[in-house]
């Protein structure tokens, strides 16, 4: 048996990155809606008191107020509850920071259902989906706390507007940790039967579950993408000319987000495109796990789902 | 910083007012009543207060300019030309296909533009914005905005009003130009934001009320505004809608015009007749 791998608070990962960022660059100014201690940014407060600034609990007015500091030249971080800078705030995101093309870091943290027992109000499942729709805007969507670090690094060394989703619950290490590029995916697994696309937390199940289908002999490629927009189209090509079948994973709606991009980069392959996500419906409250477990994405969860649309997916002849 | 005489920026804002309507020929339309109102403002910050070079639109150390209603754009695009942010003749291009001037300012369409506003209520937060990080990099300058009375509803207005107090950002200068006019009416029948002094007071800036269409007191509440302080300031600039063309003042249907050919004709007509009166005046003194 193996021992339970570590898991880490992506918040704090995230805060610590980018404080040490900070550290380098005196132009790192940190944004609170009385969310910034929450969002891993307690120590970034004590080592920079100038550089952190609190507007209480209004969104849509801080996120104007990082385009004006973008527009002197800082490097705003606004950082709170992923369904709160990304919807309160959504005229601001798409003129003062897309429209006026501001260097601007916008961070919703304890994203997709991860606020479990707080419910609806509380979940962002739809973040992928708009926000990926405002021209210029990098959704960065990392999948492991290195990935989280190297992600931050990224986003403040990127000229241009980001919005980058983290979850809240401890997650494992996935990947050994390397240079990040904005755009680009990794390939995880390899295999023949299809092409599984995830992103964000999400992977971590995913790999648990390619992997359990892989004992079956049932091999995918598995593609792991930190950044839904601008998705990696080459590696996804690739691989689903290969396979000629592709399935998305995100815990956010089964459309608009990760499968709508990946989807649209498909469109001349005419290749077999199914999503696993939420189903487009207001979702239920209760425990994390729980919520994982209904919607099918737990690890169990998705290792059925997976091996039912992989399944379908073959000639009947290989079934 | 220029030091103009009252009478020199009387004529200069006249002058805006031509321009404005230049926009508006050839079967053009445009949010002229918005901008006729709050053009004597543009026209005192722009050519009497604020520390500016046109030739170096982005310098740093700049004041800044947000125009909030942003659908008063004609305004802007008037005085940034006569101001020579850019050449005049562009003006003629105003929402031609792909112009740097449409019905809503883009600053990186054209010099001197600092935000892109039109949807309302968004730049008393972009101002703080900027106030905050001039005030981290020790700039000294400050940042004027105007917003419309017609915008105050936007709620994201007041989360402005209370980020510039709480953050004592006394270099913010916030005109509220009240033509007491929107699209469907009187702004007190459409909502009633009144006493808007008194709201922002509250929240705790400096607050001053004029007449915004007398340069006079414009220039008078600009002397007394300390960059100091620790509390920004509020101008309510009660004017008048359309002010300086008679056909349309004090209309609502002023908001959105297409002058006919006889309309615009009489409308600069009275413009400058009003000119070469003040530059008699002028040449009198």
């Amino acid at each position: 048996m193996t021992a339970a791998p570590e898991l880490v608070d992506p918040r704090k990962t995230f805060g610590q990155a980018v404080t040490e960022f900070a550290a380098d660059d005196s132009r790192v100014v940190v944004l609170s809606a009385d969310s910034g201690v929450s969002s891993g940014f307690g120590t970034f407060r004590d080592r920079f008191p100038g550089r952190y600034m609190e507007f209480g609990i209004q969104e849509h007015g801080a996120t104007g107020v990082a385009s004006g500091l973008a527009t002197t030249g800082l490097v705003p971080v606004f950082a709170a509850i992923a369904a709160f800078v990304t919807n309160r705030n959504y005229e601001a995101f798409r003129n003062d920071v897309a429209y006026m093309g501001q260097n601007v870091k916008i961070v919703g943290r304890n994203g997709g259902m991860t606020y479990s027992d707080l419910g609806p109000t509380h979940y962002s499942l739809e973040d992928y989906a708009i926000i990926r729709m405002l021209p210029g805007v990098v959704v960065l969507s990392p999948q492991d706390p290195g990935e989280i670090r190297a992600a931050a690094r990224a986003m403040l060394t990127h000229e241009g507007p980001v919005y980058m989703r983290i979850g809240g619950p401890a997650i494992p290490n996935l990947f050994a940790e390397g240079p990040f590029v904005i755009g680009k995916g990794r390939v995880h697994r390899s295999g023949d039967y299809a092409t599984v696309v995830s992103t964000g937390p999400a992977t971590a199940n995913t790999i648990t579950a390619v992997d359990a289908l892989r004992a079956e002999g049932l091999t995918v490629d598995l593609l792991c993408m930190p950044t839904v927009e601008p998705v990696d189209s080459e590696l996804i090509i690739e691989s689903a000319t290969r396979t000629g079948h592709v399935i998305t994973v995100e815990e956010h709606y089964d459309r608009g987000g990760l499968s709508a991009a990946v989807s649209e980069c498909l469109g001349p392959l005419r290749v077999r495109h199914d999503a696993i996500g939420l189903p487009h419906q207001h979702v239920i409250t209760g425990t994390y796990e729980g919520l994982l477990a209904t919607y099918g994405l737990d690890a169990q969860g998705l290792t059925r789902q997976l091996r039912d649309i992989v399944a379908a997916g073959q000639p009947a002849s290989t079934r | 910083m220029r030091r103009l005489a009252p009478q020199d920026l009387r004529i200069e804002a006249e002058e805006a007012r031509l321009l404005i309507l230049r926009m508006l020929r050839g079967g053009r339309s445009g949010h002229v009543g918005g901008a006729l109102s709050c053009v004597d403002i543009l026209t005192t910050l722009y050519f009497d207060e604020m520390d500016i070079d046109p030739l170096e639109p982005t310098r740093p150390d700049r004041d800044r300019f947000i125009l909030s209603a942003g659908h008063k754009a004609l305004a802007q695009y008037a005085v940034l030309a006569r101001r020579g942010y850019f050449p005049e003749p562009w003006v003629d291009t105003y929402s031609d296909l792909g112009s740097r001037l449409a019905g809503h300012p883009d600053m990186h369409k054209l010099p001197g533009v600092e935000a892109n506003t039109g949807a309302l209520g968004h730049g008393l937060s972009i101002a703080c914005g900027i106030a905050l990080g001039l005030r981290l990099q020790e700039r000294r300058s400050r940042v004027f905005v105007v917003l419309g009375d017609g915008e105050l509803p936007e709620g994201s207005n007041w989360e402005g009003a209370a980020m510039a107090a709480h953050h004592q950002l006394g270099n913010v200068v916030a005109f509220v130009d009240v033509n007491d006019l929107q699209i469907s009416g009187r702004t007190a029948d459409v909502m009633n934001m009144e006493p808007i002094a008194d709201k922002f007071a509250a929240f705790g800036w400096k607050v001053r009320t004029i007449d915004g269409n007398d340069v006079e007191q414009i220039q008078g509440v600009l002397a007394e505004v300390d960059r100091d302080s620790s509390s920004p300031t509020a101008v309510v600039a009660k004017t008048t809608k359309a002010k300086g063309v008679s056909i349309l003042e004090d209309t609502a249907a002023s908001h959105y015009w297409k002058p006919a050919a006889a309309e615009m004709a009489e409308a600069e007509a009275e413009i400058r007749a009003r000119i070469q009166l003040l530059s008699l005046q002028a040449v009198a003194r």
